[in-house]
Formats: structure tokens, sequence, C-alpha cells
């Protein structure tokens, strides 16, 4: 039944589906290093307290967000917006089964804890600075 | 806007004035499911934006799952029949016809068109 309606006019671009397409996939950086997973995205403004005009241009993807999802996960609503590190859409290349970006993952907010554990805790475990071998 | 604040909001049509009543003209019609964006925008260096192309709503579930109803696979065999019933009804309405994005709810334009959910190819 859902699919025997009329088909939308045809796209100049890709379709995403923002659930299936976008969200909770891993995001991995331009060396294929992963980065973090996507939790939400973040579009332009929509004003929440008046109708939209006609021909208003459509809202955009300006960036994923991440950040600590579990818990508001689990019993409901979202983090704070300040709390969810943004990935700007334009470092996107691109959207398969994973999501790659076309910059180092090394200078992103999202994998600052990752960073941090790794410069101040195991790099300070004796044979922690080096590959093993 | 953060996209997780508009999916699963209440979706209502325009009630008609005068005119017999449609299809979809007034009351509840279900909840946003999804969100489709088309990669048409203007072109970056590494990509072009995503543009929100329409919302997906579906009458009986908010949720998603594998999106079974939005393509013709079959297998295994009863999930995407069971999946599929319970999206049953579900519609893709542009961004052209909505009118109306609030926190609480999304209200759509008199006389909006429900389209397939269909994707061209499933992923």
């Amino acid at each position: 039944m859902t699919l025997n309606r009329k088909p939308p006019p045809p796209a100049a671009g890709r379709i995403l589906d923002a659930q299936l397409h976008l969200m909770d996939r891993q995001v991995l950086d331009v060396d294929a290093v992963p980065v973090t997973t996507v939790d939400d995205l973040e579009l332009t403004d929509v004003d929440p307290n008046a109708e939209i005009p006609p021909g208003s241009p459509a809202p955009v993807i300006i960036s994923l967000l991440t950040g600590p999802a579990l818990g508001t996960r689990i019993f409901g609503g979202r983090p704070p917006s300040r709390r969810l590190v943004r990935i700007p859409w334009t470092d996107v290349s691109d959207v398969s089964v994973v999501i790659r970006l076309g910059v180092s993952g090394e200078h992103l907010d999202a994998g600052w804890v990752q960073r941090w554990v790794r410069d101040k805790i195991i790099a300070r475990i004796p044979g922690g600075d080096h590959d093993p071998g | 806007m953060i996209l997780g604040d508009l999916l699963g909001l209440p979706v209502f049509g325009t009630p008609s004035r005068g005119s017999a009543a449609g299809e979809y003209d007034g009351g509840r019609l279900g909840k946003v499911a999804d969100a489709r964006f088309v990669l048409d925008g203007q072109p970056h260096q590494l990509t072009s934006d995503a543009r929100l192309l329409g919302l997906i709503v579906s009458p009986h579930s908010s949720g998603s799952f594998l999106g079974y109803e939005r393509t013709e696979v079959r297998h295994p065999w009863p999930l995407p029949q069971l999946l599929r019933w319970r999206h049953r009804g579900s519609f893709l309405v542009l961004w052209e016809d909505i009118a109306f994005i609030g926190r609480e709810e999304v209200q759509l334009r008199q006389g909006f068109t429900a389209y397939s959910t269909a994707l061209d190819r499933p992923e």
C-alpha cells in the first residue's frame, strides 16, 4: 500500500533518508580511522512560531552531531545543544555503509576524549607510547 | 534546528473551509518517521548541500527499522511483511507542502500531495 502511491518528482541528486542512511552510522576520517558515530543532525533553522511562506528555501544539513546520547536514548529527551559536538557537513566526502570525511579526525572535537586518554593515560604506561613489536 | 526534535512529532493536515474534505484534510495524519534529503544543493569541495526534500509520515508508528517499508525487499520472511504492515499508509510529503514546523507539531498545506515513500534503490 505504501509503495503504491504516486512517486515523487525525480530529484537531481542522490536521495538520503536520515534514519536509514545517516543516523547511527560510523564516521571515518580521510585515513579511514574511526572518529565517532552520528547521533543527530543539525539543519538550518525554521521559525517554530510562524507559518513557512510558500517558496521558502528548504533547510539543509549544517552538521553531523555526536555527543553523550546514551543516557537520553534510554531515559528520553536529548542532550543540551551546547553539549553536542558538531562535524560540518562540508567535511563529509561520501555516504555509504559508513560516512567518510575528507579531513583528518585528529583535529576534530569529536575525538578529543580518545586523544586525551591516549596522550594522558595510555602514553604513560610503559611501552604505551609506541606500536608493539 | 535539530532533526531529533522533528522526528516523532505529530503531523496534522490543514482543515478545508467550505469545500468537501479530502482524504487527508484536517485531523491527525500520523507522526514524522523520517526526513528525506537530496544532495542537490550548493556544491562544495567534497560534497553538495543536503536539502530537505520532505518528511515521511507514518500513521501508525514514529519509528523505523531498516526501511523495509520503503523497498521491495521480501526476505527474510516474515520481517519485511510485518514491518511493512506496521508502516501501512505511510507517505512522503514534500517541503513545498509543509505549512508549519513547530515545537509540538507539523502542519501540512491544504491540498498537499502524499507521495510514495519508495526508495529508488535499496541500501
